[in-house]
């Protein structure tokens, strides 16, 4: 089947949901598949641990995980350790750790990337179940290196679409299909690998006369169906091509496929995207651009100012990576001039679909991970998990689909980018490819080419400036024939089809030609050729006896150049066989040469050849030259009667001078011709010239014509995709109950929402009036002073403001609206309608007061019920305590409300419990810095002071007039934290020994503070009279929560 | 009533109010029980739970704004039975512990001893 360096390995990528897809394909998988199968996957360690064992249960083939160096071999599945990263070199796996500080983790890429370098067209890549966009550069690579690529689809089986999306996305992908039918298409593919066979060589491809004939037939299949030319092409690449969409659709005979191709449309578009795999990335070959960021763009911009355009043209752009990467470049050397041209990147492509994905600018995380970071912070928004190119990049680019065979080029160019498109084009075309460039660049400017290209046979059009990069200047000398020819004779090239036979006859035809030459030297009479004018224009050897060069300007005109004797019958020989068109012959006629007379005969014989007509002029000698009294002593003989001759001789003077001046009338009036004739051809020269100039004209108005096209198409998107904000914020604007006014910097209305009309009195004609002149329903409202100070400030402003009426409440936030540098440009007016906050709020406070009130009622009733019930035994001390502290209780109770439960000072707690006491003056002193006590605090020490009071009132310092308490308290600390001391001291009062039991009160004393406020109690009976210490934590004082919970203003 | 009696029965009080803590502990302890200890707050009800030896507890749903999740969290995992003693609705109490018997305040002391009874079973 396939020898055994060369069996597929199959990259299988899977992240979440790929264990089920796994099963799915190897279920599936015979265990003599031929291909070695490796698994990466991004799934938890202790599932990645026991994959292999899953898969190993699914298939008779074995699976295990792959050790670093293992040898690749056919019906071996290896899958990926957890924590490490694998990639495969020469057959072998390696294995290394992922260091988990990496940024993103890639590792189905990683893997497909290194297969796809190592096995080329060998390699499969399977994109299965998982979110993210992991594996999409993967497929791209093995695509581009010619290998097939398969996506899991839609099936039984639930998958994440993340991952095969985005490689579907690409367009890279050969085929979408379900798990379960996987394994049957692959085995397939290494069956049918080849089924065109090999198709590296190109000679053998073109020789071989059926793969030919199916070229053909594909070519003027898509020819006809999506109306592009691909008979330029090289074979081999074309039919590697068309082998692939073999591959996918299972076929295995190429008449079979070109039936396919003729019966499904779909096909036609399906094989016409894979002819134009597009892959780029950005910063291809990253010191390619390195050289040309340092050696060609600064002469781009070198002498050329504001008013002036840097132009550059990328043809075959596909998803537009590499425009983007120039324009970046571009862009940032411009920054560092002080006038900067316009900068205009032209890009083009043939397939729309790529085009549309280029204007956009949104890519994969995945295909921005080779951008420096500098770059990607500075030329790109980061959306999610992709990157959008930033505005400022994308609109020096103007995308639009264009043909480089078909269409006209564009003209004064200052840089071709040109990269990876000519090694798909055949050599035909790349001949005329490479002068249209030429021909579309300015002198002096930059063509940038692949790192597998080159200009071949056309050195003398550009000069490389690196050889290595592929950089080359243009050469302004040389000169290129019209290279529109392409576009007008579909790309047949007239000159090649002459060029064919000419080369394949030489060979062959090589000695009878120099034989000839050889006779005709020799042998053959000497002979000119002369076209319909009367010029020469071919001399054979050995004319000189019969021609001399005239006087005057060189001439080519046979007549002038015949010796004496000769041009009287030659002019009317040559005339004759040109009215005629007949062989003429003219005998015995004597030419004088050097003081000799030579006797020839001569013959012109007209021919034709391409349509013209040309005379042969044949000059036969007849003898050796003789001396001149040979020849007319000969003919003296002739005449014996002298009388006659005499007057013959006469006659015949008469006649030649006769004949002599008419010849000298012929010829002035010739020349007189001539001349005229001269004038009309330079005339016509001038016509011609001036009709070329209208030519180049025509051209270069055909080429802005394509370019304003161009960015009219851009426009338009552009407009529509306006036209779709717009419509997206009308609709918010109309949807929200957000009442919302812009204001410009002037403070004129720019636009409003309708929900803000119920605040003022706004009408769509207000716009670009003062919203300060508009009548508004809310009350004492200071809008001048407001926005004056939004304005001023940095600080948005926010304030509660209410309806006229008092019905309505609205938060009104006063913010700077800034554009897209951060300049004001005005400002935005929001009002949130809070109504019904501030409704519940108020019900809330009804409520509490409600609750207040009800249960200081239930406090009175209480009180009530007790001295009701105990009436008869009123006197006795338990229920005078009882009612004290009922009454205590209450007290405290009322303080607290009055303040709403807020926090309340410790002073009014201590005064409102010894209120009642204190008779006079100076009996009670009530001494400390002010501190605030919360709900439960105050509750709390307010009970402990009640039983404090009630205890000297009975037994204490109260119990006799000249008694005194002192209650003071200070800030001071507790286990080294702060906290309240509060010290209560009696003196002058009875002399007091402790209490023989510790009762309800003195428990309540000793314990209230240390169990609910975590503090301390002391107390001491001394004989001078009590004297007790408080210690309450600070933290205990306070609630944490009494902040407010509604702006200030708000109440 | 003889047979409801706490006899023996070592309690736990958490309760942030001293004075309805204090009535706990004559209500139980003349029904028989032993008050192992009161706490006021969180902290000292935790520490309490984990040093002292009990039976059972009565649990207030609110201390001083604190929650008692934690606590009721920390009887449930050392398997003691308690009962939430509160002035609010079942509703307030710890979610997960919602299924556990709750007397409402203000409580009598029959009500007290007979739902501690039923819990320690």
């Amino acid at each position: 089947m396939n020898d055994k360096a060369s069996f597929p390995i199959v990259g299988i990528g899977a992240s979440a949901g790929g264990v089920e897809a796994l099963e799915g394909l190897f279920r599936t998988l015979p265990a003599d598949s031929g291909m070695a199968f490796v698994v990466v996957t991004h799934l938890a360690p202790q599932h990645e641990s026991l994959l292999a064992d899953i898969i190993g249960r699914c298939t008779p083939t074995p699976a295990r995980q792959a050790v670093d160096g293992d040898l690749v071999e056919p019906d071996h599945i290896y899958t990926l350790q957890s924590g490490t990263l694998l990639t495969i070199e020469g057959g072998r796996l390696r294995v290394r750790p992922d260091n988990a500080a990496h940024r993103d983790r890639n590792p189905i890429d990683l893997f497909l990337n290194s297969l796809a370098s190592d096995r080329g067209e060998r390699a499969v890549g399977i994109i299965l179940s998982g979110s993210g966009s992991d594996g999409t550069l993967g497929v791209k690579a093995i695509k581009e290196r010619g290998g097939f690529t398969i996506a899991q689809g839609h099936d039984g089986i639930h998958r994440h679409d993340g991952m095969p999306n985005s490689a579907i996305a690409t367009g890279v992908v050969d085929l979408v299909a379900p798990v379960e039918t996987m394994a049957a298409t692959l085995v397939d593919y290494t069956r049918t690998a080849t089924p065109l066979g090999d198709l590296t060589s190109e000679k053998e491809v073109r020789e071989d006369a059926r793969l030919e004939a199916a070229r053909r037939s594909i070519t003027t299949i898509l020819r006809n169906q999506v109306g592009h030319d691909f008979r330029g092409y090289k074979h081999n690449t074309f039919l590697r091509r068309v082998q692939r969409r073999m591959q996918a659709l299972r076929l295995t005979d190429i008449d079979s496929y070109v039936g396919y191709l003729r019966e499904d449309r779909t096909e036609a578009a399906a094989l016409f995207r894979d002819l134009l795999i597009g892959v780029t990335t950005f910063f291809r070959d990253g010191e390619t651009f390195q050289a040309l960021e340092e050696l060609v763009i600064p002469h781009l911009f070198a002498g050329k100012s504001t008013g002036d355009a840097v132009r550059v043209w990328v043809p075959g752009c596909a998803t537009g990576e590499e425009v983007y990467s120039i324009a970046m470049l571009l862009s940032e050397y411009a920054e560092s001039l002080h006038s900067v041209p316009k900068i205009q990147v032209f890009a083009t492509d043939i397939d729309e679909h790529a085009l549309e994905v280029a204007r956009t600018g949104r890519y994969p995380a995945s295909l921005v991970r080779d951008v420096p970071a500098d770059r990607l912070k500075r030329h790109f928004i980061e959306d999610g998990t992709s990157y959008v190119v930033r505005k400022e990049v994308r609109d020096l680019c103007i995308f639009s689909a264009h043909s480089l065979v078909r269409d006209p080029p564009f003209s004064r160019i200052d840089l071709i980018s040109c990269r990876n498109l000519l090694i798909y084009l055949g050599v035909e075309l790349q001949d005329q490819v490479i002068p249209m460039f030429h021909y579309a660049l300015r002198p002096s400017s930059y063509l940038f080419l692949g790192v597998a290209e080159t200009i071949g046979q056309h050195q003398a059009l550009f000069v490389p400036i690196d050889k290595k990069h592929r950089l080359f200047r243009r050469q302004d000398t040389a000169s290129v024939t019209i290279p529109f020819a392409l576009a007008e004779h579909g790309g047949r090239s007239v000159r090649g089809g002459a060029e064919t036979p000419r080369s394949i006859q030489s060979n062959a035809a090589n000695l009878r030609g120099h034989v000839e030459a050889r006779v005709l030297e020799r042998f053959a009479p000497a002979h000119i050729v002369v076209n319909q004018n009367g010029e020469v224009v071919y001399y054979s050897a050995n004319t000189g006896k019969y021609l001399q060069a005239p006087p005057g300007a060189p001439n080519r005109q046979l007549l002038a150049m015949a010796r004496k004797g000769l041009r009287l019958d030659l002019r009317g020989a040559v005339h004759e066989a040109m009215q005629t068109h007949k062989p003429v012959t003219r005998k015995h006629l004597a030419v004088e040469v050097d003081d000799r007379v030579q006797v020839l005969d001569l013959t012109i014989e007209p021919f034709d050849r391409e349509g013209e007509a040309f005379f042969l002029v044949l000059f036969s000698d007849v003898g050796r030259p003789s001396p001149p009294e040979e020849i007319y002593g000969k003919e003296s003989q002739w005449g014996q009667d002298p009388v006659v001759v005499e007057q013959l001789e006469r006659e015949l003077r008469d006649t030649k001078e006769r004949l002599q001046s008419t010849i000298e009338e012929y010829e002035t009036s010739l020349e007189e011709l001539k001349s005229a004739n001269e004038e009309l051809i330079s005339v016509n020269e001038e016509l011609q010239s001036t009709n070329e100039e209208l030519e180049t004209a025509k051209e270069e108005t055909q080429s802005v014509n394509e370019e304003l096209h161009a960015v009219n198409i851009e426009l338009n998107s552009k407009v529509e995709e306006l036209d779709q904000s717009n419509n997206d914020l009308q609709n918010l604007f109309n949807s929200t109950q957000i009442g919302i006014v812009f204001l410009d910097r002037c403070l004129l209305i720019r636009s409003f929402t309708p929900a803000v009309t119920r605040i003022f009195n706004l009408i769509a004609s207000d716009r670009g009036r003062p919203l300060t002149d508009i009548v508004s329903h809310l009350d004492q409202l200071d809008l001048d002073h407001d926005l004056g100070q939004a304005l001023a400030g940095t600080e948005p402003v926010e304030k509660a403001v209410r309806s006229r009426d008092g019905t309505k409440h609205y938060i009104m936030r006063i913010l700077p609206y800034r554009n897209a540098r951060n300049d004001l440009e005005g400002l935005l007016l929001t009002f949130v309608d809070v109504t019904s906050l501030k409704e519940a709020e108020e019900q809330q406070r009804q409520l509490i007061g409600e609750l207040d009130h009800r249960v200081k009622n239930m406090l009175a009733v209480v009180i009530a019920l007790a001295q009701q019930t105990l009436k008869t035994i009123a006197k006795a001390p338990e229920c005078t305590a009882f009612l004290g502290r009922l009454q205590a209780v209450a007290s405290t109770y009322d303080l607290l409300t009055r303040d709403r439960w807020g926090n309340i000072p410790l002073n009014d707690i201590v005064l409102n419990e010894a209120k009642p006491y204190a008779g006079s003056e100076g009996r009670f002193v009530v001494e400390g810095p002010a501190v605030q006590l919360r709900p439960k605090a105050a509750l709390a020490l307010g009970m402990v002071i009640h039983e404090l009071v009630t205890n000297a009132v009975k037994y204490g310092a109260l119990s006799v007039a000249e008694g005194r308490v002192v209650v003071t308290w200070e800030i001071g600390e507790k286990d080294a934290d702060a906290a309240l001391l509060v010290h209560w001291r009696e003196t002058d009062g009875p002399v007091l020994s402790p209490p023989s039991h510790h009762g309800f009160g003195s428990k309540l004393i000793t314990q209230q503070i240390r169990y609910e406020l975590r503090g301390d109690a002391t107390v001491d009976y001394r004989p001078t009279g009590l004297e007790a210490t408080f210690t309450v934590p600070i933290a205990q004082l306070r609630s944490d929560d009494d902040a407010p919970d509604f702006p200030e203003s708000a109440r | 009533m003889t047979a409801k009696r706490l006899d023996g029965c070592r309690i736990v009080i958490v309760e942030d109010e001293l004075l309805i803590a204090m009535m706990l502990e004559e209500i139980l302890q003349d029904a028989g029980a032993t008050i192992v200890g009161m706490a006021g707050c969180v902290a000292d009800a935790l520490a309490l739970i984990e040093r002292e030896d009990f039976d059972a507890a009565v649990l207030d749903a609110r201390l001083d704004d604190e929650r008692v999740t934690a606590i009721a969290d920390a009887l449930e995992a050392g398997a003691k039975p308690f009962v939430f003693h509160s002035g609010y609705g079942p509703e307030h109490l710890p979610s997960r512990h919602r299924h556990r018997p709750l007397l409402r305040k203000p409580s009598n002391p029959a009500a007290i001893v007979r739902m501690l009874y039923a819990a320690i079973g």
